[in-house]
């Protein structure tokens, strides 16, 4: 019985389905079927971004210093949210190369509304063209609309790719006794309540040109009816209107040509108001501009990962990088970023300092300590975080096992250079599964 | 030879005369309980219907420019929308001319549009994810109906219909809606630059999945047409409708009409 339904290249059409749900023995082998599914389907993750495949986060940005403040506000008032992204030299080739990209906030709709916009120092009203090894310094000031909880985000939406997005931070948005209001000043000098400005009159207009198709249909439908006429049409060839047998009598014409009228002139009279009352009218306007370079430092360190695992079960990564040293002063790893994640080799302050605290962990570094001028050592990175598995940053059985990170070297005096790396990863340990 | 001619025509006009009488006897025929009852129960269930296949056709292919006023531009706007907003109206005109000689499809399809497009903002994107009514209002396409209604009743043809009433509908699909945008087409300060009012909603109300650069709209190329970008894309609709038209009348003929034929010979 169940050989009946086959999905695919086999036709299913609707008795074959109805036999198939006659047959309760198969019904209740679907809903087995269905059962099993949804057990072994992984819990929803609080975050979108945990569907997405993790070379999709770890290979294609890094987000760095992000910060999102404060984090508790009433409806009105304004939020930063800083930090910068830096577009991997490890993008992956199964994506289009990255060339136009806009950097946004990442929130449940627009319970926010985006007031100012800079990248690397330019206003930006949409768009900019990126490359591989960009970086992007965005610096956005959101002013809360809806009351809650929410979750904000910096976002990088890359063209062809979509949108990647950085580390989260909750903020609190209170009522206020004030209404949300958004004053806009036109070049006209007039200063208009963007929230509803034109809606009402979009609203009315519309529906007076509904009111006159209503007349229309009403006029048909209430004074002929539809079996009797259809008695007669089905008689006749398509293109008689038959005004002798009554099915379109001059009268109708007439009371036609009256709500034609009545419309084109109501087409004039709005046409004439709404041009008058906008006299100076634009097209849409864009804006794509390539932004200021940002170096990713100075030369100070030649890195080169050789090899990573990845231990599921206590969700710990285990790094292997072989540091040179190329300028005349110690330097030391400080940080290691991986997509929307910075691990901080320091006290739990530098850890608070480097982002949302719910995406910052704890780097340890083997053998710590800085490396001399000239000296090329091989560090050992071990890094444990829930944020692994939270966000599936790291590969386990993919068609590409590799991870990039983003190590940060500081020299003492200031100085930072930010080196891109890239490792293949080695799970410890293989779980046996039964569906794919 | 002459008079036996003139008779037999005669005799074939009078046959029709009495056949037209006889159609306006059976026009005017009343039934014992289908009246107007069954007319209201009929019309009031197609409006969810038709209302759903258009909002939907609409949506397919004219989505984002239908949501949004910063996408309603003067390039791309009028040809999608006119493309996307005539199919049904064309399959309903089909369906009710040729059953009851009706010029109503159009309008019909475009007050339930009207209906299913306002309830659809309102209730889903105004209150339950907040985008404000004048940042996502719908265009109507009523006036436009009204107009190729009137075509059709006037040519009692389809081809003329999607021949005239096409370019109509283009025209008046945007200059109804032209009305209402046009507040939305002033430029403003905002963010160190000169943009429209749309181009500030489109900022300012986060779509973080709808990045800006997805914007299908007219941004300068080589094909400017000394800047008339607007009168070449309504000649563009108008050809972009008469084909949607057609598109309508094959739904109409093939997929809505005849499988009904088809079940009514078999009972
Ligand atoms: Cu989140």
């Amino acid at each position: 019985m169940a050989k009946r339904f086959v999905i695919g290249s086999e036709r299913v059409n609707v008795s074959s389905i109805l036999y198939l749900l006659k047959d309760t023995f198969t019904l209740f082998g679907m809903l087995f079927v269905l059962a099993v599914v949804v057990a072994n389907t992984p819990s929803a993750f609080a975050h979108g971004e945990a569907a997405d495949e993790p070379f999709l986060k770890n290979m294609t940005t890094a987000f760095f210093n992000v910060s999102v403040s404060p984090t508790e506000i009433e409806v009105g008032e304004p939020v930063k949210v800083t930090g910068s992204v830096k577009i991997l030299e490890t993008w992956p080739h199964t994506l289009e190369t990255p060339e136009i990209a806009s950097i946004m906030p990442v929130v449940p709709g627009p319970v926010f509304v985006l007031k100012e916009r800079f990248v690397n120092g330019t206003a930006a009203i949409g768009s900019f063209f990126a490359q591989k090894g960009g970086i992007y310094e965005f610096e956005m000031e959101l002013v809360g609309k809806e009351p809650g909880d929410w979750h904000v985000h910096p976002g990088i939406a890359v063209y062809g790719t979509g949108t990647l997005i950085g580390p989260g931070e909750w903020v609190t948005v209170k009522p206020s006794a004030e209404p949300f209001s958004f004053p806009l000043t036109l070049l006209s000098g007039e200063t208009i309540e963007l929230s509803t400005y034109g809606g009402a009159f979009a609203w009315w207009w519309s529906f007076a040109g509904f009111v006159l198709g209503v007349a229309w249909i009403l006029y048909w439908t209430t004074n002929k009816r539809t079996v009797t006429n259809l008695a007669v049409t089905v008689q006749l060839p398509v293109n008689d209107d038959a005004p002798d047998i009554g099915l379109i009598t001059p009268r109708d014409h007439m009371w036609m040509n009256v709500i034609v009228g009545v419309t084109l002139v109501m087409l004039v009279v709005g046409w004439t108001y709404a041009t008058s009352n906008a006299p100076v009218r634009w097209p849409q306007q864009t804006d794509w501009f390539t932004p200021e370079f940002i170096s990713s430092g100075e030369k100070m360190a030649e890195a080169q990962a050789s090899g990573a695992t990845y231990d599921e079960a206590s969700e710990t990564l285990e790094m292997k990088v072989q540091v040179t040293n190329v300028v005349e002063s110690d330097i030391e790893l400080k940080q290691l970023t991986i997509a929307m994640a910075t691990f901080v080799n320091g006290p739990e302050a530098e850890q608070a300092k480097a982002g949302p605290r719910d995406f910052v962990g704890r780097l340890e570094v083997q053998p710590d300590g800085p490396i001399a001028p000239g000296e090329t050592k091989e560090l050992t990175l071990t890094v444990s975080s829930q944020i692994f598995g939270a966000e599936r940053l790291i590969p386990t059985q993919a068609p590409q096992q590799f991870i990039g990170a983003v190590l940060r070297f500081e020299n003492g005096n200031d100085g930072h250079e930010l080196v891109t790396v890239r490792s293949n990863v080695v799970p410890t340990q293989f779980r046996s599964t039964y569906l794919p | 030879m002459a008079t036996e001619t003139t008779t037999v025509t005669d005799i074939a006009d009078a046959a029709e005369r009495q056949r037209r009488l006889e159609l306006k006897e059976l026009l005017n025929k009343k039934y014992k309980w289908v009246d107007w009852k069954w007319d209201l129960v009929f019309w009031t269930t197609a409006v969810f219907v038709v209302a759903g296949a258009a909002d939907i056709t609409k949506q397919l292919f004219a989505g984002d420019w239908d949501f949004w006023t910063d996408w309603k531009d003067p390039q791309w706007w009028p040809v999608v929308t006119a493309f996307a907003t005539i199919i049904i109206p064309s399959t309903l005109q089909y369906i009710q001319w040729t059953a009851w000689r009706f010029p109503t499809g159009a309008t019909y399809t475009a007050c339930c549009l009207f209906f299913a497009a306002w309830v659809g903002r309102y209730f889903q994107w105004d209150l339950a994810a907040t985008y404000p009514m004048n940042f996502v209002w719908p265009a109507s396409v009523v006036c436009a109906g009204i107009l190729m209604d009137w075509t059709l009743m006037k040519t009692k043809s389809f081809i003329l219909t999607s021949l005239i009433g096409a370019h109509v509908w283009a025209i008046a699909v945007w200059a109804y809606n032209y009305v209402p945008l046009a507040a939305f087409l002033q430029p403003a300060h905002f963010m160190d630059h000169v943009v429209t009012v749309a181009d500030v909603q489109g900022i300012a109300y986060i779509r973080s999945q709808t990045p800006e650069y997805l914007r299908l709209i007219e941004r300068g190329a080589l094909r400017s047409f000394l800047g008339e970008t607007q009168y070449v894309s309504l000649a563009f609709a108008g050809t972009a409708a008469f084909a949607g038209y057609w598109i309508g009348q094959f739904i109409g003929r093939y997929l809505a009409v005849w499988p009904i034929r088809r079940y009514l010979k078999t009972m």
